[in-house]
């Protein structure tokens, strides 16, 4: 295995197109444990560590660039991430534990693309956008495109994902994760990721995002439309969550049958909701 | 194998200049290479802990590590724990306790505990049992694990 550290990303995007098999390597929490157990071998490995520009926060009038080197503890305690934004701090500060806070990037997430992670859920119900570095150039698109399938992304050969727009989304609105799992710091079983707005007791703003019940989080716009311009009494969490219930493609595993996960969706969803509620003071 | 990268790794407050394949763990280099043993192999994925280093402070899983990433960095072990042959508060705790068994996970612990009482000396019960979240025992059941270390922070759980 060839080994590089770049310090610029078209330094590292000339490295990784010209070589088959060769792969990223951010905090390692996956890769390396994927190395470890043989399932993979990568002819070159390129380490994003020397890139600086991929460790740099920046703040617009847009909302949060996040660098793709960022740990998901910087992420968890970066307190520009507040108001419908605070979704991501929100899921960074409680995925996993500790010490693979410590190792794992935002960065790293987006590329693994794993859908029973919380970060891509979180990323999609706050409308991110990704930029993208590649042989031709930068592009920017949003989260949904960069995420097309279990453990598989858009990224062509030789492209890198450089940094995370998190936009600052409604005015007022509030952002929050919630994860149900058989013990804390495993996988969940189902989360829910969302934002939420209340004028009075009327919702007028609501994206919620399910996770561990697909390919790719679950967004389902028609769940929102239900919920906008309601009480979020109990008919209305039902209904949505019965709208996202059944848009969601679980799988059974050890974590839960498809059915019990359908089952979860809209029980969460009723606590996500009531929490956020809480959040925003409504 | 592949070919090696020569590299200087700071450990314990020691350099060491050494000459490593990319894809060799942190881990693997400790134990084989600086014969730092008291840094244990469990699962190589990252789910027993037993394998804990602090790297600039942050606890962080030696076999997920790979050395190369690490040049620049400062990385303590257990070796480092003790001082001058007298027991870490936190052993002392866990010896007293009664909640070292076989022994296996007991370094790994050690490092997290430490890791969280130097940022947060009076965490709460959760908190602990929160931080200790990455560390596998199969012996103690955890009970005695967390009693040893909420005893060095007053509280009781």
């Amino acid at each position: 295995m060839r080994y590089a550290e770049p310090e610029t990303v078209e330094e590292g995007v000339t490295l990784l197109a010209s070589t088959e098999h060769s792969r990223c390597i951010a905090g390692g929490a996956t890769l390396v444990a994927m190395m470890n157990a043989g399932h993979i071998a990568p002819a070159m490995l390129v380490s994003l560590h020397r890139m600086r520009e991929l460790f740099t926060l920046t703040e617009s009038a847009e909302g949060l660039w996040i660098g793709a080197m960022t740990p998901h503890r910087v992420v968890a305690a970066e307190t520009r991430l507040r108001g419908s934004m605070g979704v991501v701090r929100s899921a960074a500060g409680q995925l996993a534990h500790p010490s693979i806070r410590n190792m794992g990037t935002i960065g790293g997430s987006v590329c693994l693309a794993d859908p029973s992670t919380e970060m891509p859920v979180a990323l999609v119900a706050a409308s991110a956008r990704v930029e993208i570095a590649g042989p031709n150039g930068r592009r920017i698109v949003p989260i949904e495109d960069a995420l097309v399938d279990r453990f598989k992304t858009s990224l062509g050969r030789g492209e890198i994902v450089t940094r995370i727009l998190i936009p600052r989304g409604v005015e007022g609105a509030v952002g929050h994760h919630l994860r149900f799992s058989r013990v804390a710091g495993d996988y969940p079983t189902v989360s829910i990721s969302l934002t939420l707005s209340m004028q009075g007791d009327r919702c007028v703003h609501a994206r919620v995002v399910v996770g561990s019940c697909g390919p790719v989080p679950l967004h389902v716009t028609a769940a929102d439309q239900r919920l906008i311009h309601s009480v979020l009494g109990e008919d209305d969490v039902a209904a949505a969550g019965q709208l996202l219930a059944s848009a969601a493609s679980p799988l059974d595993d050890v974590r839960g049958s498809a059915e019990y996960r359908r089952m979860l969706i809209p029980r969460l969803l009723g606590r996500a909701l009531s929490q956020a509620r809480e959040l925003a003071h409504v | 194998m592949s070919d090696k990268i020569s590299l200087s790794l700071r450990v314990n407050g020691a350099s060491h200049a050494l000459s490593v394949a990319p894809e060799r763990t942190l881990l693997e280099v400790l134990r084989e290479e600086l014969r730092h043993t008291g840094t244990k192999r469990g699962c190589d994925q990252g789910s027993c802990g037993a394998c804990m280093v602090l790297v600039d402070g942050e606890p962080v899983f030696s076999c997920l590590s790979l050395a190369v990433t690490l040049r620049d960095r400062e990385i303590t072990t257990i070796e480092a724990v003790e001082a001058g042959n007298e027991l870490h508060p936190i052993q002392r705790a866990l010896v007293q306790h009664g909640a070292v068994q076989c022994g296996f996970c007991i370094p790994g612990i050690v490092i997290t505990a430490k890791a969280l009482l130097d940022r947060n000396p009076h965490p709460t019960v959760d908190e602990i049992r929160h931080a200790l979240g990455s560390n596998t025992c199969r012996c103690s059941g955890y009970a005695r694990i967390v009693e040893a270390i909420a005893s060095l922070t007053g509280e009781r759980p």
